[in-house]
């Protein structure tokens, strides 16, 4: 059962990043769909980190306590302040180790 | 062709593809803990060693990965964790549409084989790469996105081999607050993409109905919030006919923060947004 998953999520997301590559495959998506999918990175990878910042065990955990919030703000506050990635994510992770 | 001028195409190729590598680099470091908790957490949730250096080797998707364990771990059938999986890459269509100028043209090995490497970081790099007033129709290099994705390819499977291993003896890998490596790496790739308001609704929606379910321990938390991130989005663009107006809102509308005005409303005008520039080269295309 396990290799079916890995198998069939492997089929799943190679289609997805070579399908519009294909130069045979006549494929016009529409106006109104691309810019649907236009808003498919921010909206998922935002629904996956906001759980592990805002309910790292389980529960809600708005509080200077949870390091989770404040190293986020900090790597919040840096990627707008400096739109540098390595920057952001070895910082922000940086702070979050010592907090920890 | 001479033997000089074949050895200086080689030099080439192997130039850009370091390059590439080089490039892909920074990322590829901070995959590292990401990777090592797609490794640990495999083994945790019951994989075999192999099955879990499988996932990495395979499916080749972090984000994907990562909740289909959780998936799995909480017993969810395979019919769920496919369509949480298709929701989550779907995004690639979209890289994929954006880089279809550069790539359709090539054969067909370099198609499968870039189109296997294509992720959210050979996305950035092989942007980043020309950017300016240029953008990616111009000296698209295929041996500078191989040594991207390939490098990117084997830090991402050394990493998830490193958490395998570290898995096997110390427990509660899962505790170290590894996690946190992914919020990071999302949190530094999504604030640079809310150009206009109309994404930083759909981010906000996304970000307050994924932690409402998350406390209430709804499993389908992940496809209600990015679907109805991504409607609120677009809705929002359409309510306020925000394409046509972009730049005003930028300036006018934008009351998150005071020094932020000029420097929003110049990345605005300087790079072309990603679904405008995917229409561009859907014109091109057809």
């Amino acid at each position: 059962m396990t290799w079916l998953i890995i198998l069939s999520m492997a089929a799943v997301v190679f289609v997805s990043r070579h399908l519009l590559l294909e130069p045979k495959l006549p494929i016009r998506l529409s106006k109104n769909t691309l810019t649907f999918l236009s808003y498919s990175a921010p909206a998922v990878l935002t629904a996956i980190l906001a759980p592990i910042v805002f309910v790292p065990e389980g529960q809600l955990a708005i509080s200077v306590h949870n390091p989770y919030l404040t190293c986020a703000l900090v790597a919040t506050v840096l990627a707008y302040v400096t739109r540098n990635t390595l920057l952001t994510t070895v910082l922000s992770m940086g702070l979050f180790f010592i907090l920890y | 062709m001479s033997a000089t001028e074949s050895i200086s195409v080689t030099t080439t190729k192997t130039k850009s593809f370091l390059a590439g590598g080089l490039a892909v680099m920074p990322l590829t470091i901070a995959v590292i803990p990401w990777g090592i908790l797609a490794g640990s957490f495999a083994l945790e949730v019951g994989l075999t060693a192999v099955e879990s250096q499988a996932m990495s080797a395979i499916i080749f998707a972090g984000s994907a990965q990562l909740v289909a364990l959780g998936m799995i771990k909480a017993g969810i059938g395979i019919g769920s964790i496919l369509i949480t999986t298709l929701l989550i890459t779907s995004r690639h269509l979209l890289y994929a549409m954006a880089m279809r100028t550069h790539i359709s043209p090539l054969p067909l090995k370099w198609r499968l084989g870039l189109g296997f490497l294509l992720t959210d970081e050979l996305f950035a790099i092989a942007n980043q790469a020309h950017h300016g007033d240029k953008p990616i129709q111009h000296q698209f290099d295929r041996w500078y996105a191989l040594g991207g994705g390939l490098t990117f390819y084997i830090g991402w499977n050394i990493a998830t081999l490193l958490g395998i291993v570290a898995g096997q003896s110390i427990d509660n890998l899962g505790e170290l607050g590894l996690d946190f490596a992914i919020a990071a790496t999302f949190i530094a790739l999504v604030v640079p993409t809310v150009k206009k308001p109309s994404i930083l609704v759909c981010v906000v929606v996304s970000l307050t109905l994924a932690v409402v379910c998350a406390v209430f321990a709804i499993q389908a938390g992940l496809l209600i919030a990015a679907i109805s991130g991504m409607a609120a989005g677009m809705g929002y663009a359409k309510f306020t006919n925000e394409d046509s107006k972009v730049s005003a809102a930028s300036n006018s509308k934008n009351d998150h923060s005071d020094s932020a005005s000029s420097e929003h409303a110049h990345s605005v005008t300087a790079h072309s947004d990603t679904s405008r520039s995917v229409a561009a080269h859907k014109d091109k295309n057809v």
